[in-house]
């Protein structure tokens, strides 16, 4: 069971590049705000239908929870646009290792502060050398970058 | 220039890990699925507004536009309910460390082929190195 969950996880990874991928393609002609938004209607009406057969919880419950939670909407359409905007320009690699740098190192502090009453996991010598690693990752892929679009205009 | 959209993309990162940090807390109060729909909705509310005001591009290129690039919201969803499922049975960090790893080769074999529409990119010794650290980072992490 437990292998085949993370196969099924890894197989949602894919489809989160082949978002960004398939976006940028649409983006490129459509504009990027016009992809964003085409993306959230076609996801509100998915979810709409996977929650009528799917959902258990009480959406309702919105009007009594505190509003700081529900801010985060917010951030979820900057991630997309700003996706939507990077992926013409940098190309698909190079876009989503950025992305999950910035969700890692945001992640590590927030485990380190407790923030939005999560739990908290101190920063410590791993998690250091993980900072450390990311940068490398950055390097390279922006090296990496640099050189294949010197290939191609050469 | 190039580096603006690699800053971006970070912030387009660290604000998916304010996001999931807050929705989490969400979730617990309505649900998660419910919760992917909250941020949906309302996301296409705010959008629509965006869009009415700063749109520059062109909306009705829908229509003429190949389906397939019509998609992304779904596979936006896909990937939702994968992570939404897989927690509960693996826990959060094997969970993270499975979609960032299959995001990460997917990316590769994207742009190595150019496929959905991508531009093609070779794959080249520094892009592999830069998966092999983020995959390190990762374990490191969790």
């Amino acid at each position: 069971m437990g292998i085949l969950m993370i196969l099924f996880t890894f197989l949602g990874g894919l489809t989160l590049s082949a978002q960004s991928a398939v976006n940028g393609t649409f983006g490129r002609k459509a504009g990027t705000i016009e992809t964003t938004l085409l993306t959230f209607l076609t996801g509100t009406m998915f979810l709409a239908i996977i929650i009528l057969f799917f959902g258990h919880g009480n959406l309702l419950a919105i009007v009594e929870v505190p509003k700081w939670q529900l801010s985060a909407v917010f951030l979820g359409v900057l991630f997309l646009l700003f996706i939507i905007a990077a992926v013409p320009k940098i190309g698909v690699i190079a876009t989503n290792i950025t992305v999950i740098i910035g969700q890692l190192v945001i992640g590590i502090l927030i485990d380190n502060f407790g923030w939005f009453n999560s739990l908290v996991i101190p920063l410590d010598m791993k998690r250091g050398f993980a900072l450390l690693f990311m940068i490398i990752a950055l390097y390279f892929i922006y090296k990496g970058n640099t050189r294949a679009s010197e290939e191609i205009s050469a | 220039m190039r580096y603006i959209s690699y800053i971006l993309a970070l912030l387009a990162g660290a604000a998916l890990s304010f996001e999931g940090a807050i929705y989490g807390e969400l979730g617990k109060t309505i649900g998660k699925l419910e919760t992917s729909f909250y941020n949906f909705f309302i996301g296409s509310i705010i959008l629509g507004l965006l869009w009415l005001f700063f749109g520059k591009g062109k909306f009705s290129y829908i229509v003429e536009a190949p389906k397939w690039t019509l998609l992304g919201g779904v596979l936006g969803v896909v990937y939702l309910t994968s992570i939404v499922i897989s927690v509960p049975f693996v826990g959060v960090g094997i969970t993270m460390v499975a979609v960032i790893i299959g995001q990460l080769v997917m990316s590769i074999v994207i742009e190595h082929y150019g496929w959905l529409g991508s531009k093609k990119s070779r794959v080249n010794k520094e892009k592999i190195f830069a998966v092999i650290s983020m995959i390190i980072a990762l374990i490191l992490v969790y």
